[in-house]
Parts: C-alpha cells; sequence; structure tokens
C-alpha cells in the first residue's frame, strides 16, 4: 500500500520536473519574447501543480496538505495575471512588434510611424463630433 | 532499501534538479536583451524556489516553510504588478521627453 | 660644427631624448646653419599640424561612430572582453573562497559547536515557564530583549518621518506636481477581478502571521510586511482615488502614532514589572493556545499595524507624493 503510494508521488514529481525542464529549454530556444513567455507560463502553472500534488499525495490528507493546496490555488489565480499584465508591458514598449507577429493594418500602421492608436482614436472621434456640429 | 531512504533520494534528486534549471533562469535573465525578458526569468526562478522550499519542508519534516513558500509566491506576484507599471510610465515619460 | 657642440649632440642622453621625442636623427657632420635649418623644418611641420587640428570644419559628427571608431584603433574592444571574462574569474575565485572557509565551521546544530554553551541554554530551558510562548524567538525579542525591538520600531518611524519630509507634497502644486499617475497603464480588468479575490486572502494571511507569532515563526514584523503588501496590491489594481476612501492621511496618522503610543505605554509597565519580583496582572495562559504569553501578543498586534503602515507609506510617497 504504502509503495504504491511512493510510486505514484514519484511518478506526480517526476512529471513536474519534465515539464520544468522543457520550459527551461524553451527559453532558450525561441527567438522573440512573447514566445519566451508562453514558454515560461508553462512552468508557474503545469510544473508547480503536478510537484506539489505529488507532495500531497507523499505526505497525507492533514493540514500540511491543505497548505499546500492554498499554495496551488493562489498561484492559480496569480501567474496568468502576471503573464497578462508582462505581455501587456511587452506589446507598449516594443518597437519592432509589426516585424515579428502579424498585426492588424492600423496598428501595424501606427507601430511604423511610432504614434499611439489611443490618441489616433481621440483624434478621429474629435473630427466626427466637429463634422456632426458642422452638418 | 526501505522507503524512508527511497523518499529521501527522490526529494535530494528533485532539489538538484531544481537548483540547476534555476541556474539557467539566471543565465536568460543575465543575457536576455528586453526589459521583459528579464522580469520573466525572475519569476520563473521565485516558482522554482517556491518548489524548492515546499520539498525542503516535507524533507526536513517543519511544517511552518509552507507559510515562506506562500509569503513568496505572493511578493513575486506584487512584483510583477508593481514593475510593469513603472516600467509603462517609463517608457511614455521618454516617449513624451523625446516629443518635446 | 664646432668641437664642444658636436660633443654635445653625440651625447647617449641627448640622443636618447631625440629618440623619445620623434625626432629624426640628424648627423654632425653638416655645419651648423644646415643643422640649424633642419631642426626648423621638423618644428615647422609640427606647428603646421597642430594649425590644421585646431581650425578643423566643425562637421556634424556622429559621436556614435566616433567611438567605435575610437575603441577599434585604440584596442578598447579586446580590453573590455579580456575585462568582463577576468571579472567572471574573480567573482568565482571568491565564492570559492568563501564556500572553502565555510566548510571550516561546525555543522549545523552540532553539539559541539562553540555557540552551544550556557547562556542559550539558560533561556531554552526556562524559556517557557518565563515567557510562556512555543516560539522562543518571538520571547527573546520581546520578553528578554523588549527594549531592543522597542528601538527598532522607533526606526522605522523616524525612518518614514524622514521620508515624509523629503518627499510629501500638500496640495495643488502645478510645477512639482508628479507625473507618475498620469502615465500608469489604464485600470485592467483583469488584475481588478483577480484582486477582489486576492487582496482579502493576502490581508487573512498577514494577520495569521501577526496572530501566530508567539506559536510558529511570524510575529509582528513578517505579518506587517504581508499586510502592507496587500495593501499595495490593491493601491496598484485600484488606483489612489478608491484606496484613499478608506486609507488617507487622516487615518494613517492615527494607526501609526497611535500604535507606537500605545506600544510606549506597554514597554513602561513592562519596565516595572519585569526585574526585582514585581509580578505584572496579565497572566502568562496555557502555552499553546493563542490567548496565551501576556503581553506579547498585544505587542505583536501594534508592531504589525506600524509596519504595514510604513510599507504601504513608502510606496505611496514614491509614486505620488501623498495618500
Amino acid at each position: 500500500m504504502e509503495i504504491f503510494r511512493f510510486i505514484l508521488a514519484a511518478l506526480l514529481i517526476a512529471g513536474g520536473l519534465f515539464v520544468a525542464i522543457v520550459a527551461c529549454k524553451g527559453m532558450f530556444k525561441f527567438r522573440f519574447v512573447l514566445n519566451r513567455m508562453h514558454a515560461a507560463a508553462l512552468c508557474d502553472t503545469l510544473s508547480i501543480m503536478l510537484v506539489l500534488m505529488g507532495l500531497v499525495v507523499a505526505c497525507g490528507f492533514n493540514l500540511v496538505s491543505l497548505k499546500l493546496f492554498l499554495i496551488i490555488v493562489f498561484l492559480w489565480f496569480a501567474s496568468p495575471v502576471s503573464s497578462h499584465l508582462l505581455a501587456l508591458l511587452e506589446v507598449t514598449i516594443n518597437e519592432h512588434l509589426h516585424e515579428q507577429c502579424d498585426m492588424t493594418e492600423a496598428k501595424r500602421l501606427c507601430k511604423e510611424k511610432q504614434v499611439d492608436l489611443s490618441e489616433v482614436k481621440k483624434d478621429l472621434a474629435e473630427e466626427e463630433k466637429e463634422a456632426a456640429n458642422g452638418k | 532499501m526501505n522507503l524512508a531512504n527511497a523518499y529521501h533520494v527522490l526529494y535530494i534528486a528533485a532539489i538538484i534538479v531544481l537548483t540547476l534549471l534555476l541556474f539557467f533562469c539566471l543565465i536568460r535573465a543575465i543575457k536576455g536583451p528586453e526589459v521583459t525578458d528579464r522580469i520573466v526569468a525572475t519569476n520563473m526562478m521565485g516558482t522554482m524556489i517556491i518548489m524548492i522550499i515546499c520539498v525542503l519542508a516535507l524533507m526536513l519534516d517543519e511544517s511552518y516553510l509552507l507559510d515562506v513558500a506562500l509569503i513568496y509566491a505572493m511578493i513575486s506576484f506584487l512584483a510583477v504588478v508593481v514593475l510593469t507599471k513603472v516600467y509603462t510610465g517609463v517608457y511614455k515619460e521618454k516617449k513624451q521627453g523625446g516629443k518635446k | 660644427m664646432s668641437k664642444p657642440r658636436k660633443d654635445y649632440e653625440e651625447l647617449k642622453s641627448v640622443r636618447f631624448r631625440r629618440f623619445i621625442q620623434g625626432e629624426r636623427e640628424i648627423s654632425t657632420e653638416v655645419s651648423m646653419e644646415e643643422f640649424q635649418r633642419q631642426m626648423d623644418k621638423e618644428h615647422e611641420e609640427d606647428e603646421r599640424l597642430t594649425y590644421n587640428y585646431l581650425n578643423r570644419p566643425n562637421v556634424e559628427m556622429d559621436p556614435q561612430a566616433d567611438a567605435k571608431r575610437f575603441a577599434e584603433i585604440t584596442g578598447m574592444k579586446r580590453f573590455h572582453k579580456v575585462y568582463v571574462f577576468m571579472a567572471f574569474v574573480l567573482c568565482i575565485c571568491i565564492i570559492g573562497l568563501l564556500i572553502y572557509n565555510v566548510a571550516y565551521m561546525p555543522n549545523y546544530g552540532s553539539a559541539d559547536a562553540p555557540t552551544n554553551n550556557e547562556v542559550s541554554e539558560k533561556y531554552l530551558e526556562d524559556g517557557q515557564a518565563d515567557t510562556g510562548v512555543v516560539n522562543m524567538v518571538t520571547g527573546m525579542i520581546l520578553q528578554y530583549r523588549a527594549f531592543d525591538t522597542f528601538g527598532e520600531t522607533h526606526v522605522l518611524f523616524i525612518a518614514t518621518c524622514a521620508v515624509m519630509i523629503l518627499l510629501f507634497l500638500k496640495g495643488k502644486d502645478e510645477e512639482n506636481a508628479p507625473h507618475d499617475p498620469e502615465l500608469d497603464p489604464e485600470p485592467d480588468m483583469i488584475l481588478q477581478t483577480v484582486a477582489r479575490f486576492l487582496v482579502p486572502l493576502v490581508m487573512i494571511f498577514g494577520i495569521y502571521i501577526l496572530l501566530n507569532g508567539h506559536l510558529s515563526p511570524g510575529g509582528g514584523f513578517s505579518g506587517g510586511a504581508v499586510m502592507g503588501a496587500g495593501l499595495i496590491l490593491y493601491n496598484a489594481a485600484f488606483g489612489f482615488t478608491k484606496t484613499g476612501r478608506f486609507f488617507n492621511e487622516k487615518v494613517y496618522d492615527i494607526l501609526k502614532v497611535g500604535s507606537l503610543a500605545l506600544y510606549a505605554m506597554i514597554i513602561t509597565y513592562c519596565l516595572f514589572t519585569g526585574a526585582n519580583d514585581i509580578a505584572s496582572i496579565v497572566p502568562l495562559g496555557k502555552v499553546g493556545a493563542i490567548l496565551s504569553s501576556g503581553l506579547i501578543l498585544p505587542i505583536n498586534i501594534l508592531v504589525g499595524v506600524e509596519v504595514a503602515c510604513t510599507m504601504y507609506a513608502f510606496y505611496a510617497l514614491f509614486r505620488k507624493g501623498g495618500f
């Protein structure tokens, strides 16, 4: 009985470490920042869940495993938000994004001319208002 | 070998593998040409450290180390949130300064 | 040439000095006028080059291309690579030296280490009976060495006062207004939705660490730091206006000064009951329960509130110059 628990825990921890190795390899293999972020998000969610589930199996269901569940819940809420914010930062800061991935025509032109898209939209809205008032 | 030894070997192997991966992430944090690279690598290093602390908590049979791991998770999330705000502000300020 | 002059010009030191200064070697068999003429010609060449350099046309130069050419000509790039490599090697050597040094220390927690003497034994044996705590570290810093902790809390207070003096902006100051909040990204729906769930979790975890100071590692300082982190997360997700509804300057003043004043009153009471066998009216309680160990629990709460206010104050002062 105990040996099954050990084998299950070892399998889960080994799976988690394998995912972490794959994520680390992905950090070095890709060329662009957004691809590397995709690989890092793998480690933040799947790898830590498998490892911590292995530890939960290894130590039985008591207060310690409740704390481990709490860590998993917190990380599964917080890590995707981190990835979202970092992707937002990258899209704002990167000036050569139109060469690296597909963008809509308007966004591509704005990136090439280094103009802010929200300002262009505001100018367009003002022009439309003036035209409607003029009529 | 008995079961306690096997668990011990499993935990030590996990810690060694995670430490090696930590070192590689550090290389990416130093090398990364963009700012975002470095924040991503640091976040990943934080997650690996959380895994190491949890394994240590079971290895040494001290349950208060899990509190430390949870604090680490909170602080690394908070660091990403505040850093992205600050860097966006810095970039926009540079653009405004350049235009004026 | 006359003989004294010829002897002078053929001295090894004079010829060496001429060689260092880059002047050509002129034979001494010629007459004096010819000699002077050749020296004048060399100096004239030098003066012409200097005049051309000082009056060169003022063209718009590219400093980066100039710097690159300079680096290539003088070998700076090679030097930079060698420098980086040597810095790396030096760091590895220092790390190796320190690890080699640590290997000589006694093992962690071994019985014959020099730190296991009668001082720590006395505290470990009598600590639980004297103070009523399970976590001996909290007993040390809040009972046996209570004045040191009191001083530390004062240091936090003074640090925040100093930062406020330097960075606090009152009212509508048009010139010195910080433009950090204008340059922030727009409020993010995803972050706000998640923050509604996560901020209460962080605050409850901070309060848990605070209240368990005497039972497991934690206490006032770490619990206060986590609560401050919760406040910062709320501020980063929702902005300064919404945070100002429940945490503005008045609340901050009351919390900070009030907690430090109460702490001072409790410590004054402990000053009289700590020695000379004067009993304190607060009972020690059962070991291991939450409400135990006398006055340590109130002190932990006050220190936690103080530290949380400090953390949030630093963040707000550096971002906005106010609350």
